[in-house]
């Protein structure tokens, strides 16, 4: 289904914008309230709950134990995937994987690999023969404004807190996950014109391109994509570039705090 | 909404639950009539009226009925008419020649083209909920200003108030021109702070419009209102 | 059911392996209304099960060939998240949830007053997060409360529910271990007010005695169900109207 915009409302963005306004009163780079829970499903050997204005969204970790492939026999493995099913929202239909949620769980998937915060050797439990395939799965029970941040942040709680089960597997004791760094993801809508942080569902329906940016614990840019139609400036991405990194390490803070727990 | 049993108690029910006796009184909206015992439908507020027993929903779709003062969205266009959004199950039509421009035929896009907010009037609504809308009325136009907020359709009419006396509050207090489609889109337009003032009154209906505490709140917003001529 | 005669499943005083009695359900909470954009939303944890379900619409229905023109359809999607059982549920087509998600449409047409929304389709979405036997069960009890909380007219608030047999005896509930192991399991939909039955499956084995104390259980539950049923939509809109 595709979404209906009202003229009125991409006026209305372009004149907030114009004094640096936004539709809920929030500052150009502020996000709305954030809560993340950790550990709060049953059956997941990682789990976590990320409730981010009125986006609302769970990621479970689980463990298989398969042989390795051929070319890498002392490596195990990870995926993380996005199912955007149709209870997230009044637009998202039932049927196959959509384009959209392909691009959700691969772009939250890119982030997480590319840190580097799993080291593929670690999940090797007989060279050859047997490694454990790691995965993560996002499920998003209300979309209402920029889930991949949210997304992304439930993944990486969801990995940070997750246990081995290696004694249902028989192959040893249960153990905590070891996971070397945190990637998180800030991610830039366009509305009325100029970037913001944190679109809502109203911004995003009246807004245009967005840019998903992911950082590791050092700053450094694991995984970026730019979505929906649209164009930008290298000054653009710079200003935003520098808003990400600030965020990130808002972000990072909520999930080792899950930690410390 | 509820005029006639103010200060009686308030009764919230659920789909299944037995209201009280027949005996002779009319079965309304939200419930039937079983064995003799009149049974909610719906969730939500029990009304006795001239002996008519309903059920006031908490939360409903908007339905079209004839008459209705609406907000609608252009959502697709032909040569000779514009298919409507009205926040409803099913598209409402506005024929050319219920324009309130003379349009040649092949011309509707030049007056209307998707995404454009009007204020229109339900002109009919058929068995099938077939929905054909009117712009030939006094305030029915194109709004080529403002805002759209929407608000649970069960409380358009605590927005309005008794006599429209909420709503000509707010526009006093906001100093904003207001408008309440029945099928809960509200149009707002005036300068920022009015506007950002009289969203928060427009949300705040939208998650309290139902309590016994709306009007406390309501008066409590009005506090932190813009003063009048400082904007 | 799988029939093992030999896992224990009632201890030697006649209690269940989880304590409880063997007419005593696993502990309930709901709360109506969690999903801020869905016109009706419900979350339903019954022992460790979690179910969330969603409601949108009436809306048109579409495709056209499958528009009513004397009654609205309702589409369900009965479906558990990838990490709601012990071993991953790999997601895409799935022949069970197809099932599932067929006869809780049909048992929830049986309640909802269709009539009232020609052409039109109510979407239920039913998603399970974390699984521990019965979920089809909680799955009906969500949507139920899920469709109250939109507004949708229905004769009643239908309420899922579950006895089985384990160990020759019948009980109340099955838990995982129970579900597994046991020689019966008894789902229905049942509609507290009216005493009428709009869901009903049954695997196993079942005498005629059994299957009526099975069902007689499962009416004193529903019973209680529907009361903390009442309960989270009455918390959702306290305050009143005046």
């Amino acid at each position: 289904m595709v979404a209906l915009v009202p003229t009125l409302l991409r006026q209305e963005l372009a004149r907030l914008a114009e004094n640096d306004a936004r539709i809920d009163g929030r500052g150009r780079w502020e996000a709305r309230d954030i809560t993340l829970e950790t550990d709060c499903l049953y059956n997941g050997e990682g789990s976590a709950k990320v409730v981010w204005g009125d986006t609302i969204i769970y990621a479970g970790v689980k463990f298989e134990m398969r042989t390795p492939w051929p070319d890498r026999p002392n490596q195990g493995s990870l995926m993380c995937s996005a199912e955007l099913r149709p209870i997230a929202g009044r637009k998202y239909e039932p049927g196959p994987p959509s384009p959209e949620s392909i691009e959700l769980g691969r772009v939250v998937d890119r982030g997480i690999r590319e840190s580097g915060c799993i080291d593929m050797e670690k999940l090797c439990i007989v060279p050859g023969e047997k490694v454990w395939g790691v995965m993560i799965d996002i499920h998003v029970l209300s979309d209402q404004g920029n889930m991949f941040d949210a997304c992304a942040l439930a993944a990486i709680a969801a990995l940070r807190t997750a246990i081995v089960p290696a004694e249902r597997f028989d192959v040893g004791e249960d153990y905590t996950l070891k996971v070397k760094s945190t990637p998180i993801m800030a991610s830039f809508t366009r509305v009325g014109g100029r970037y913001v942080f944190d679109p809502s569902a109203e911004e995003e329906l009246g807004g245009d391109e967005r840019i998903h940016i992911t950082l590791g614990d050092e700053g450094h840019l694991h995984s970026l994509q730019k979505g929906l139609k649209g164009v930008f400036t290298p000054d653009e991405f710079a200003e935003i570039f520098d808003v990400a990194q600030s965020r990130c390490v808002e972000l990072r803070k909520l999930v080792a705090n899950q930690e410390g727990n | 909404m509820s005029q006639g049993q103010i200060g009686a108690e308030l009764r919230l029910v659920t789909p299944g639950m037995a209201i009280g006796p027949l005996s002779g009184k009319r079965v309304g909206s939200g419930a039937l009539a079983q064995n003799e015992e009149i049974i909610a439908t719906r969730l939500g507020w029990v009304r006795e009226l001239n002996d008519t027993v309903s059920v006031d929903p908490i939360n409903s779709t908007y339905m079209p009925r004839s008459g209705d003062l609406i907000i609608a969205i252009v959502a697709e266009v032909r040569n000779n008419l514009w298919f409507m959004n009205v926040n409803g199950p099913f598209q409402g039509l506005l024929p050319m020649s219920l324009a309130p421009w003379k349009v040649e035929f092949g011309a509707a896009r030049q007056h209307m083209g998707i995404g454009d907010v009007v204020m229109a009037r339900v002109q009919e609504v058929d068995e099938c909920h077939n929905v054909v809308l009117t712009m030939k009325g006094v305030g029915l136009r194109r709004l080529n200003e403002g805002s759209i907020l929407s608000v649970p359709v069960n409380h358009v009419d605590r927005i309005r108030g008794n006599n429209n006396e909420t709503l000509h509050r707010l526009r006093e207090i906001c100093d904003c021109r207001i408008m309440v489609g029945d099928n809960g889109r509200v149009w707002i337009d005036g300068n920022a702070e009015g506007t950002s003032w009289a969203r928060s009154a427009i949300e705040l209906a939208s998650k309290s419009g139902h309590k016994l505490s709306f009007e406390a709140e309501l008066s409590a917003l009005e506090n932190d209102a813009p003063k009048r001529g400082d904007a | 059911m799988g029939g093992y005669g030999d896992v224990k499943l009632l201890r030697e005083d006649g209690l269940r392996l989880d304590g409880r009695k063997i007419d005593e359900m696993r502990p309930i909470e709901i709360e109506a209304g969690t999903l801020p954009g869905a016109d009706g939303s419900a979350w339903v944890k019954h022992g460790l099960n979690v179910a969330v379900a969603a409601v949108y619409g009436p809306m048109e229905a579409h495709p056209r060939k499958i528009q009513r023109q004397d009654r609205c359809v309702i589409d369900v999607r009965y479906n558990m998240a990838p990490f709601s059982t012990s071993d991953r549920i790999r997601p895409g087509y799935n022949r069970r949830s197809r099932e599932i998600s067929k006869v809780t449409a049909e048992a929830l047409e049986s309640v909802v007053i269709c009539e009232r929304y020609p052409r039109s389709k109510i979407r239920v979405e039913i998603e399970i997060l974390s699984a521990e036997a019965g979920t089809r069960c909680v799955g009906i009890t969500a949507a139920a409360v899920a469709l109250a909380d939109a507004g949708i007219p229905m004769r009643d608030l239908l309420v899922g529910v579950a006895s089985g047999k384990v160990e020759d005896t019948v009980v109340l509930d099955l838990d995982k271990a129970e579900d597994n192991y046991g020689q019966a399991d008894l789902p229905v939909g049942i509609l507290p007010n009216t005493g009428e039955i709009a869901f009903l499956q049954m695997d196993g084995d079942l005498s005629p005695d059994e299957f009526n104390l099975a069902m007689e259980y499962n009416f004193k539950a529903a019973a209680e169900i529907h009361d903390i049923m009442v309960d989270a939509l009455k918390r959702r809109y306290e305050g009143g109207e005046n």
